[in-house]
């Protein structure tokens, strides 16, 4: 039992790597799909062919395709990701001084999102009053339908524009002033994360309060606090820790925005500044970043799914 | 006896599980169209005619007000409809048709190594967040939203796909495509006539719920200043545009994003009263 526990989970490390290596490629492949070459697009016409050609090679794009390709894996296992054309800083230089804002923004919605979402979504399905059902169901639709910059917008319109609440120019990164800045952001994407949480565990909530166990756990007369955490919550985690992973590399694509409009500075906003000014480079850093983040994040949540539920497919 | 009237039948149909959620959702969606279509084509504005002093606040003759060019809002709010959805259906129903063919193919391939290579790369393009991967190819492929349906129909192929191999790997194993093979019909035909129905059931379920995410997914764009270009009325970068003139009028934000909601919240009804039917609860 054990042995086949320890196969299947170095099967899902194994599908890890090899993910990983398709995102490799696709970063890399990403500037060279498309036709047209970079280099002169980024340079305007009327620019001398050295300045053309200089360019192609900052950009590894000499040589066949293959010997660029183990040139671009040679760089990363050297941790070089390119330089930025804009600031002529290294892209891991940038990519390790914005990514802990963006990451804290996502870990910190996710644990108020998680503290707000079990609580709510384990009584409306232990209750399961169809007025309350009906309404929960219609909220939490309503607000997954409205995209993240509405709700940001309609946030600042209220905490901005109307009370001075919450700044949307300018940060400051010491840790008690920061709040100022982060609290609306943080706030929005915990609506969001909330919304999708809580109605997964709503489903997994009612399925399980079908099962046997439970029903055995009642008669058996189990204590309040141990029935709820393992008779209930434990069964039904499964399908919300593998969502949850999925829905926090969702989030790292919703920051892009979301930094934007707060400006923060964080790693979406510097993907967006990357593409406005067609720092290639940075671009291809950053998805590859992002991609490998989204791997990683995918896997753990299989895991600890399998770990929390032996019954779970991963 | 008596035949039962449409009437009748109709409430019949709302009382089963989800027809409720259908019905709203469709009338909300017929609404919004209907206005997509009267207001910019029979209205007395143009949606990029500049008519009046901006900021001009509500008032009869402009329900919304003027934005900040002295531009008819109602007009441009709903002369979005059309470029939203319909942009929208593009980016879903080309993922859609891609996907599914891919993923029969894959169901029915025998080659170990076709199946493994494609199989991982339709891993690795679903790794990427779908905005991540949209933004970063619109640096090389140039803002627009000509370039963001060619974005979606080269990655978003491979969600449809994963559902439409499982699908497929399923319905292959059947009676009845055996009985077919039995009969002798050839490949072309079973493929078209008895695999393609039978998948596609299922990547039509999901294209539903994708439309919402490609809606906002192209606003969103739209928004970061990627997507429509000025002067196209589109409610991602009228927002965007009432950004800045939030002291002004809040209502250069709140008419397109509420038609934003609404549309996006029309869907989802739809979308979750198809699914509580399905599931007859």
């Amino acid at each position: 039992m054990k042995n086949q526990a320890f196969r299947i989970l170095i099967g899902r490390l194994g599908r890890a790597l090899s993910v990983s290596f398709w995102v490799m490629v696709i970063s890399f492949a990403i500037m060279r799909i498309i036709p047209g070459d970079p280099a002169s697009a980024r340079l305007g016409a009327g620019v001398e062919l050295e300045a053309i050609e200089e360019l192609r090679k900052t950009l590894n794009l000499n040589g066949s395709i293959f010997s660029q390709f183990t040139n671009y894996v040679m760089d990363l296992l050297q941790g070089d990701l390119g330089t930025s054309l804009q600031t002529s800083r290294t892209v891991i230089d940038i990519v390790s001084s914005t990514l802990p804002l963006t990451l804290y923004l996502i870990i910190s919605s996710t644990f108020f999102a998680l503290l707000l979402s079990i609580p709510i979504s384990t009584s409306i399905a232990w209750y399961a009053k169809a007025p309350i059902v009906y309404a929960f169901r219609g909220i939490t639709a309503v607000i997954l339908a409205t995209p993240n910059f509405f709700i940001a917008m309609v946030g600042i319109l209220i905490f901005t524009v109307r009370v001075n609440w919450a700044p949307v120019f300018g940060y400051d990164p010491q840790f008690p002033q920061n709040f100022k800045f982060l609290w609306l952001p943080i706030l929005v994407n915990t609506l969001i994360m909330t919304s999708v949480i809580s109605r997964v565990l709503f489903s997994s909530v009612t399925e399980t309060k079908e099962e046997e166990f439970v029903e055995t756990g009642i008669i058996r007369g189990v204590g309040r606090r141990r029935f709820f955490w393992f008779y209930i919550l434990k069964p039904s985690m499964a399908p919300t820790v593998v969502l949850l992973s999925y829905m926090m590399g969702t989030m790292l694509g919703a920051t892009v925005i979301l930094e934007t409009i707060f400006s923060l500075p964080g790693i979406g906003r510097e993907l967006v500044n990357a593409v406005l000014t067609s720092d290639y480079p940075m671009v291809q850093g950053i998805l590859l970043i992002f991609g490998v983040i989204t791997v990683f994040l995918s896997f753990t949540g299989d895991v600890i799914a399998y770990l929390l539920d032996r019954r779970v497919k991963i | 006896m008596k035949l039962k009237t449409r009437w009748a039948n109709f409430k019949d149909w709302i009382a089963l599980p989800g027809g409720f959620g259908i019905f709203s959702g469709l009338t909300m969606l017929v609404i919004i169209i209907i206005l997509g279509i009267i207001i910019p084509n029979f209205g007395p504005y143009k949606s990029d005619a500049f008519v009046g002093e901006p900021f001009a606040a509500p008032s009869l003759k402009h329900p919304f007000g003027l934005d900040q060019l002295g531009r008819d809002l109602m007009t441009r709010t709903f002369s979005s409809v059309g470029v939203d959805l319909g942009v929208a259906f593009l980016g879903v129903s080309l993922p859609l048709v891609i996907g599914t063919v891919i993923g029969i193919v894959l169901g029915l391939a025998k080659n170990k190594y076709v199946l493994s290579l494609v199989g991982s790369l339709i891993d690795g393009i679903n790794a990427f967040p779908l905005l991540i991967i949209a933004v970063a190819m619109l640096t090389f492929l140039g803002s627009g939203l000509k370039s963001i349906v060619i974005i979606l129909a080269i990655t978003n192929w491979a969600r449809y796909a994963r559902i439409s191999r499982t699908r497929a790997v399923v319905v292959s194993k059947q009676n009845y495509i055996e009985a077919a093979k039995t009969l002798g019909y050839s490949k072309k035909r079973i493929i078209l006539k008895h695999m393609t129905p039978n998948v596609s059931s299922e990547t039509v379920a999901y294209a539903l719920s994708d439309f919402i995410l490609v809606i906002i997914i192209i606003s969103g764009l739209s928004f970061l200043g990627l997507g429509a270009q000025p002067p196209t009325a589109e409610w991602g970068s009228m927002i965007a545009d009432g950004r800045a003139f939030l002291t002004e009028s809040a209502g250069l934000i709140l008419f397109p994003g509420l038609a934003l909601c609404w549309s996006a919240v029309a869907l989802s009804f739809i979308v979750e009263g198809i699914s509580r039917r399905d599931r007859g609860i």
